[in-house]
């Protein structure tokens, strides 16, 4: 970032003269040093995975989720300020029941993303406000559309995936996910990649604890969009730790 | 409703000024495989002189969505463009055809938070790529239910019986057709206010179809 | 607070804060007065070549003939005319106003002004106003979609037909016109089917009377506006003469008595006192 401290970077509604908005990068930033969040879409559904950081042995299982229900039909994973997070949630959920309670069908997932994507935007437009510090992915499944999933971020850009990864190791994440065939793939199966995926690319190193959420949305819940059972992700994690200590036998037979 | 129309009998050449406009009608709509089949009479009457013999109540909202329109013809064309209106938004905002469904509910939306001012009972069919062909009524007071077939306006009172005797599901199109034209030929002898031709539509995922069968040529029934 | 230099401004638009007291003095047998209300009969049909409308010109307040010779047909736009029944007042603003909120959209859009365009914006007008305007229309114009007429009623509801009639005498009318209307007629013909309508309404209604106006709008070329086309009732001619001539009354005798005139003018001798307080001159 060549023009850090020109003053370029103080407000939301000004460019820099290489035509940049220095609060929407830092935005970004904000996300890159959230846990990792991955959305996969396979041939039946959606599924989400969320590496949630546990900064503080204090806290109570389970707290400070970052999945969140929008509408029956659809999910939301959000990384990045949870409380800024938080505000995308609502906005969507309200969205999405304005719809409902206006055309008396639930929300298309393009047209929510379009809603939402343009109320983050919003945020990068004017000076007396900051932009949104979250990347959120949404993802729903429908008889007619089948399984869709979307990913904003805080500049209000969003797009349509097969597979997304955003936050700490979304590098990483995004390598592996591009070895799946997801197009093949089953939500059954997605989930065992999913946590997989999230515990081969947490740093135990840096941050010592986290919880795995999973989530999905598929043809096998009706549409929609629910936790995944306790014994299901269980059996999902347990995987995933075994697939961890084979790598970490391998790697040690290798020395 | 009854008030004025003993004020119109008592004075019929004052009555085009003070009696409400309304389509004292017969309407009907019709699933069957493949689409929906409406159709209408075309009477319009103010007090006891029917001030449009050719009047088209089955009226577009968009291009797989029709409505028809029973009660006060102003207010069931005030709704219709506002519908319509509302409509063609959404399908702009949305890229793709709305659901009939979603035009449903703006008609149940408007007739409901409007009840107490406005005289409208409306059904409303189309075709969409999510369930095919679709009825729904919307009577006085803003209620919304889907049906398989349903009737309106004053005329269908005669004919409940006839609908409920003759309707099969997933009928053909000529015979689904042929059902709403004898129930609305039906409706027409009985009521007073109904009469003229039979207007009728088709919606299917081709596009609607319009017809008409003039009174000479609808069906006989008992005439004596 | 309101003062002679600034007074305070009237609401705008209806107010309807009375219409609940009326209602109950109504009910208690004291009725509103009522306002103007043409009876009238008012036409318009589509001949081969574009549309024609017609209307009486007789104006009423209740059993009054209040104007003889009123023009019911107005004037929305070179390409449009629309007949006016029911309460004139109303008639005569709407129309006015539609016909200011047609020509601004000319201007902007630098074309001619379709006539499905003034009838939406009746029909919303008259829709908003929930026929507290007493305006019953028939519209008529040409555009490049072709000639049009629209019934337009005072609640809001517009009908779009080939030929119309509209007011009191808007039974006599159509029974003419259900009787003699054809499609592709020539403007000759057309005129006579108009003139006979009106004529119809003019003789059967008494809501209507007096002349027969005619407004032609042909597709090609301007409007015409036959104000007058005809006289329905002109005044027929007294077939005698039961005037006394001159001398009619034989004279017996004449006696001339002569007036004496006297005449006495009458002189103040003193001055007339003018106020208690001047002096004598």
């Amino acid at each position: 970032m060549s023009s850090i401290g020109t003053g370029y970077d103080l407000s939301a509604s000004q460019f820099s003269p290489d035509g940049r908005v220095f609060q929407v990068e830092y935005a970004a930033k904000a996300v890159e040093n959230s846990g990792t969040v991955i959305g996969l879409r396979g041939k039946d559904g959606v599924v989400f995975a969320v590496e949630k950081l546990v900064t503080s042995k204090l806290y109570e299982p389970g707290a400070n989720k970052r999945i969140f229900h929008i509408d029956e039909h659809v999910g939301m994973a959000v990384s990045g300020l949870i409380s800024d997070a938080r505000q995308i949630v609502e906005t969507a959920r309200s969205e999405a029941s304005s719809y409902r309670s206006q055309y008396g069908v639930s929300v298309p997932l393009k047209y929510l993303n379009e809603r939402v994507s343009m109320y983050m935007h919003a945020y990068t437009l004017y000076s007396a406000v900051r932009p949104y510090g979250c990347s959120v992915v949404m993802g729903s499944w429908s008889e007619n559309d089948g399984p869709q999933m979307y990913m904003l971020d805080p500049s209000g850009v969003s797009f349509s995936y097969f597979g997304c990864a955003v936050g700490k190791a979304k590098q990483a994440a995004k390598t592996e996910i591009e070895k799946l065939k997801l197009a093949d793939l089953t939500v059954k199966d997605l989930i065992k990649e999913a946590s997989r995926i999230i515990y081969l690319v947490h740093d135990e190193l840096k941050d010592k604890q986290f919880e795995l959420e999973l989530s999905w949305v598929s043809k096998a819940t009706k549409g929609r969009h629910e936790l995944v059972p306790r014994e299901l992700a269980a059996e999902a994690e347990n995987l995933a730790k075994q697939a961890l200590a084979d790598i970490e036998d391998s790697d040690d037979a290798d020395m | 409703m009854a008030a004025s129309v003993v004020n119109a009998y008592s004075d019929p050449s004052t009555s085009w000024m003070n009696a409400p406009h309304s389509t004292g009608t017969s309407i009907m709509a019709c699933e069957f495989d493949g689409g929906v089949v409406i159709g209408a009479d075309s009477r319009t009457t103010t007090g006891v002189y029917i001030a449009n013999r050719v009047t088209d109540k089955l009226t577009r909202i968009t291009e797989h969505i029709y409505c028809c329109r029973s009660g006060s013809a102003a207010d069931t064309q005030a709704i219709a463009d506002i519908v319509t209106y509302h409509l063609n938004f959404h399908k702009m905002e949305l890229g793709e055809a709305p659901l009939v469904e979603s035009a449903a509910a703006i008609f149940r939306e408007l007739c409901y938070n409007y009840r107490d001012s406005l005289m409208a009972g409306i059904l409303v069919a189309g075709w969409d790529k999510h369930k095919g062909g679709q009825i729904y009524s919307v009577p006085i007071g803003g209620m919304v239910q889907r049906q398989q077939v349903s009737i309106g306006g004053s005329g269908s009172s005669y004919v409940y019986g006839y609908v409920d005797a003759n309707f099969k599901p997933k009928m053909s199109k000529a015979e689904a057709m042929k059902f709403v034209t004898n129930t609305l030929t039906l409706a027409m002898l009985r009521d007073g206010s109904s009469g003229g031709v039979v207007r009728l539509g088709v919606i299917t995922e081709a596009g609607v179809e319009r017809s008409v069968i003039l009174g000479d040529q609808l069906p006989k029934f008992y005439e004596d | 607070m309101a003062t002679v230099l600034a007074p305070e401004i009237p609401a705008p638009g209806f107010s309807f804060e009375n219409c609940q007291r009326n209602a109950f003095l109504a009910q208690k047998g004291f009725p509103a007065p009522r306002a103007t209300k043409t009876g009238t009969t008012i036409v318009g049909i589509i001949y081969a070549d574009g549309v024609i409308l017609g209307a009486d010109t007789r104006a009423t307040e209740g059993p009054v003939v209040s104007d003889k010779n009123c023009e019911k047909i107005h004037y929305l736009a070179a390409n449009m005319y629309c007949c006016g029944a029911g309460t004139a007042a109303d008639t005569e603003m709407t129309t006015q106003s539609v016909a200011s909120q047609l020509e601004l959209q000319r201007l902007h859009l630098g074309r001619a002004i379709p006539v499905a365009t003034a009838s939406t914006i009746l029909q919303r007008t008259l829709f908003r106003y929930q026929g507290h305007i007493g305006a019953a229309l028939v519209l008529g114009g040409v555009d490049r979609t072709g000639p049009h007429i629209y019934c337009i009623y005072p609640h809001g509801s517009v009908d779009k037909l080939p030929y119309a009639t509209m007011g009191s005498g808007s039974l006599a009318a159509m029974a003419v016109f259900e009787a003699g209307w054809k499609a592709n007629m020539s403007e000759e013909e057309g005129k006579k089917l108009v003139r006979d309508a009106i004529a119809a309404g003019i003789f059967n209604d008494l809501g209507s009377g007096s002349n027969v106006d005619i407004c032609v709008i042909p597709t090609t070329g301007p409007a015409k506006y036959l104000r007058t086309y005809e006289e329905a009732n002109v005044k027929g001619k007294k077939q005698g003469n039961y005037r006394y001539p001159i001398g009619t009354t034989a004279v017996l005798r004449q006696r001339v008595i002569p007036l004496e005139v006297e005449s006495v003018t009458v002189t103040p001798t003193q001055p007339m006192e003018v106020e208690p307080s001047s002096s004598r001159r």
